[in-house]
């Protein structure tokens, strides 16, 4: 046998003695790499929209946006509100978990007012025909050191009264 | 904070991936992996700084990542068990001509890699190989037979 290199242990760099578990580890853990892909694949860290929808006699609300998303991206909330019948004075009223660390870029229609109640904002949307659908469209982005899991309410009203108010989770990822 | 935090943690990730992704990726520098390290460049960079465009930011990125290698460089010349957890431990594939399969397969190379890696040392023959170890960093070195 050839004399053996300097520092090289035949027992374990060639017969691999106590290091035959090292490639079972390594395998492990990019199996644990592509579970985290799997679950990107599967939408758990955003941004594909999710429904939520709340019903009443006067109207019906229905929010179209992710549940969740990450740092940075820009991404579309959608709010339909159905005039069961005619609503004089409609008025959305989202709280802090629709704005702290978020930057709406355009809300579109522009809501006739705004305002803010108890630290939430106040869209008034104004008058819906029976039978008619509002949609607004609030265009978002994620400020980049955002992070966390939050409630967002959202609550319509009309002529100062609530119709019903809509709770979802939104969970930011670094 | 929030960028330091972030290099810390790219730091750290790109260590680990490339300790787990395997040798022989660690070596092969073919047209692909060189596109590939540009456009991780890309990609770390998006995640680390995000929309910050300071000078300030480019500090704390550069220099989280600067400290980092410097300690991990550190600690693994200082402490065997942590040099042997971010660095590896070289393995013999190759005894007195002799192709060590198992320990090859381990590594996903096949013999015609490590036939291309002994030709690019002078060797033409298995039979002229004493030893063929893969080191830690990815490379084959080769030790002839002394005639």
């Amino acid at each position: 046998m050839p004399d053996i290199p300097d520092t090289i242990v035949v027992r374990r760099h060639r017969d691999l003695v106590g290091r035959r578990h090292e490639i079972w580890v390594r395998r492990g853990l990019l199996a644990l790499v592509g579970a985290v892909l799997a679950l990107g694949l599967a939408d758990v860290f955003g941004q594909s929209p999710t429904t939520d929808k709340a019903e009443a006699d006067a109207a019906t609300l229905k929010i179209v946006a992710p549940a969740s998303i990450r740092g940075g991206l820009m991404y579309q909330c959608r709010f339909d509100v159905h005039a069961n019948r005619e609503l004089k004075k409609a008025t959305l009223v989202l709280d802090k978990g629709w704005l702290q660390g978020l930057t709406i870029n355009t809300i579109e229609p522009s809501p006739l007012g705004e305002g803010s109640r108890n630290g939430s904002l106040v869209l008034e949307l104004g008058h819906i025909p029976a039978g008619d659908v509002y949609s607004l469209y609030i265009q978002y982005q994620v400020n980049p050191t955002t992070v966390g899991r939050r409630s967002q309410v959202a609550e319509l009203a009309d002529n100062g009264k609530t119709i019903f108010r809509i709770h979802r989770k939104l969970t930011v990822f670094p | 904070m929030d960028i330091v935090l972030r290099a810390t943690f790219a730091f750290a990730f790109i260590v680990f991936l490339t300790r787990i992704a395997g040798r022989k990726e660690l070596s092969s520098l073919e047209p692909i992996d060189l596109i590939l390290l540009v456009v991780m460049g890309d990609l770390i960079q998006q995640g680390v700084t995000q929309s910050d465009y300071s000078v300030t930011g480019l500090v704390l990125a550069v220099g989280t990542f600067g400290v980092l290698q410097a300690t991990t460089s550190w600690a693994a010349f200082r402490f065997g068990p942590f040099r042997k957890l971010v660095d590896g431990e070289p393995i013999v594939v190759m005894q007195d001509g002799k192709v060590l399969e198992a320990n090859l397969r381990r590594e996903r190379i096949s013999l015609e890699d490590l036939a291309e890696e002994m030709r690019g040392q002078q060797l033409a023959s298995f039979d002229d190989v004493a030893w063929a170890v893969l080191e830690s960093n990815g490379k084959i070195s080769f030790i002839p037979k002394t005639r």
